[in-house]
């Protein structure tokens, strides 16, 4: 059974009495353990095919089922316990909460759980070793580079141990050396770890880290 | 509890305004707190009247004397039980109370070390005011001196007076003063109250036998009030009617009214102080609301991403808008607590201060002191406020889509 299975979906965004089709039936199966790339130009309906797998947004039709779930039919709270749940999202920007230091950033799922104090820290900072920024507890994001903010940001996906982590360009901001040690770490978590991976990208040189690509374009799959 | 340290974080984010916005809050709760405590201490002394005492006065004002024989007709009408005048004599001590008869003058009246003080008909006075508790004997003293005064504690304790003591007092109304001097008094007597039994009693007050009054001053004096006990304070209205009645085509009309009615005829002089002190404090409230729904909209604005990714994460758009409501009334909390200690301090300041204190004990307002329920007011409109404040951002913040917050730069 395919951890994330996309039936017909299809996005339709209005605007005023403009429809805009984001994504048109399209179908994608990832398989439990894979780590799938979805690429294409700008425009072509990745990002939203991630969001709606993330479960951060609804298709206009279709089934989006997810270690599971089927993400469409789930109501507004649903959603959110889905989310807490299943599901790691690595954003392009990082966006970790700058008032928060590196462990309290990465604890902020785990308020969502009924751990003890002490064990949300626990927890964090054992993310933070598998990400290999143990000795950056305690640092706040502006004291961090841009390489380390997003192994943060991966640290905080990882740490309710969802099944799916979706990527949306998780090393867009980054340089060259950053990128590559991202890469590395996210195939760590894939091999080492199991987790199944949906990451957007626009880099060939990140695509050939997945096992499979998928090439969308005007909002089907081309391959 | 697991995120207040979240919360406050994020109140630190942005110190400056933060402070900013708790002063503003503060100010407020301040100013609230202050003028329900005026307002307050005025319906105190309001309290300390009683249903069962009428007081007729000349219909014109209070200025004119009313001549003495009206006593007795009062006294005559059905349903009164006790009639004793009242004139409020107006004294202040010289400048300084140790200075022998000789040395003073008029002109070194120092007021501000005012206080009430009324020439009275004892024996009927006395009996119409059980509030006032006089130690056993000093009563049978004070009638057996006429110049002889009875004070309360709170002026006892003010001027440092104990029984046998002397002190001066000159009145600034002119039909109340001697030629050869200020009045000369002897403490024979000092009252205390039962606050529990007769609360808003003050014992600010110094009365003294109106023989002397009138006996000093060439025998020429009328009264300037009557007070009237009645049996069935129901009724008051009926019996004030037939006293303003039984003068109605003399030279000299009555107004009668009961006591709480005279006492808050005083506050009148001053315009509709409740309206004012409650307007004020409306204007400020809602200034202060405003400015708070300000600063929770542009912290709200400028976290939409964050809130995006706390949604990404799991939290449902209700704990999100509980968060930002959260930190909006922890606003108002912290703002609150500073008002409230600001005008708790302002009290204390104003009651420990030489001069302001005794200007408010003048008044009456000795005692000024933030009271529980104005202070739990105080703090449940700061909570309000900041709930209200924050209302409406948060709302904003649950109603956002995830997809369109993450989408701004």
């Amino acid at each position: 059974m395919a951890m994330v299975d996309v039936r017909n979906v299809t996005k339709v965004y209005r605007r005023d009495v403009e429809e805009l089709v984001v994504l048109n039936g399209l179908s994608l199966q990832v398989e439990e353990g894979d780590y799938a790339a979805l690429m294409g130009p700008s425009g072509s309906g990745k990002s939203t095919l991630l969001n709606l797998i993330a479960g951060i947004d609804k298709p206009t039709s279709g089934d989006v089922v997810v270690a599971g779930t089927n993400v469409a039919q789930l109501g507004e709270t649903e959603l959110a316990a889905f989310r807490s749940h299943n599901v790691g999202f690595i954003f392009q920007f990082y966006n970790l909460i700058p008032v928060l230091n590196a462990t309290e950033n990465v604890e902020l799922p785990l308020l969502l759980t009924h751990l003890s104090k002490a064990e949300r820290r626990e927890r964090a900072l054992t993310a933070l070793k598998v990400v290999g920024l143990a000795d950056r507890a305690s640092h706040y994001p502006r004291q961090l580079s841009g390489g380390q903010e997003q192994r943060v940001a991966i640290a905080r996906a990882i740490v309710t141990d969802p099944k799916v982590l979706v990527a949306d360009e998780p090393t867009g901001d980054l340089d060259a050396k950053s990128a590559t040690e991202i890469l590395d770490l996210m195939g760590s978590l894939n091999r080492d770890f199991k987790k199944t991976i949906v990451m957007v990208t626009h880099d060939p040189r990140a695509a050939e880290r997945a096992k499979t690509q998928h090439h969308l374009e005007k909002g089907v799959l081309r391959d | 509890m697991k995120f207040l340290p979240y919360l406050l974080k994020h109140l630190r984010r942005n110190w400056f305004r933060t402070t900013l916005t708790v002063l503003a809050m503060a100010l407020c709760i301040f100013l609230f707190c202050t003028l329900q405590t005026v307002l307050a201490e005025i319906n105190g002394l309001l309290e300390g009247t009683s249903a069962r005492r009428l007081v007729t006065r000349h219909a014109v004002s209070l200025v004119f004397n009313l001549p003495l024989s009206y006593g007795a007709r009062i006294q005559s009408v059905p349903g009164v039980q006790r009639v004793a005048g009242v004139s409020w004599f107006g004294g202040s001590l010289p400048a300084k109370k140790e200075e022998t008869k000789a040395d003073q003058d008029s002109s070194t009246t120092d007021f501000s070390n005012f206080f009430p003080n009324l020439a009275v008909e004892p024996e009927p006075f006395f009996a119409m005011y059980p509030e006032y508790v006089l130690p056993p004997g000093q009563y049978q003293e004070f009638m057996g001196e006429l110049r002889g005064a009875i004070i309360g504690r709170k002026l006892a304790d003010r001027f440092g007076w104990k029984v046998g003591d002397t002190f001066y007092l000159e009145s600034f109304i002119p039909p109340y003063r001697k030629a050869d001097g200020p009045f000369e008094f002897i403490v024979k007597g000092i009252f205390d109250t039962d606050p529990a039994r007769y609360p808003g009693t003050d014992t600010n007050l110094m009365v003294f036998n109106y023989k002397y009054l009138y006996e000093a001053t060439g025998q020429r004096l009328g009264m300037g009030t009557f007070y009237a006990e009645i049996a069935d304070p129901d009724k008051a209205g009926e019996v004030s009617r037939a006293i303003d009645a039984l003068f109605e085509n003399s030279d000299a009309q009555t107004r009668t009214e009961t006591e709480k009615a005279f006492a808050a005829s005083f506050v009148a002089m001053a315009g509709n102080l409740t309206l004012l002190l409650n307007g004020i404090g409306l204007a400020v409230t809602f200034t202060i609301l405003l400015v708070v729904a300000n600063t929770m909209s542009i912290a709200v604005r400028e976290r939409r991403k964050e809130i995006a990714v706390l949604k990404t994460l799991g939290f449902t758009s209700k704990l999100v808008m509980g968060l930002v409501v959260a930190e909006s009334v922890l606003i108002g909390v912290l703002g609150g607590a500073l008002g409230i200690a600001a005008s708790q301090g302002l009290m204390w300041l104003l009651t420990h201060t030489p001069g302001i204190q005794d200007a408010l004990a003048g008044l009456g307002l000795s005692s000024l002191t933030l009271r529980p329920l104005v202070a739990a007011l105080g703090f449940a409109n700061a909570v309000f406020l900041g709930f209200a404040a924050g209302f409406l951002p948060a709302l904003n913040a649950y109603r956002a889509r995830i997809t369109d917050m993450l989408r701004t730069v």
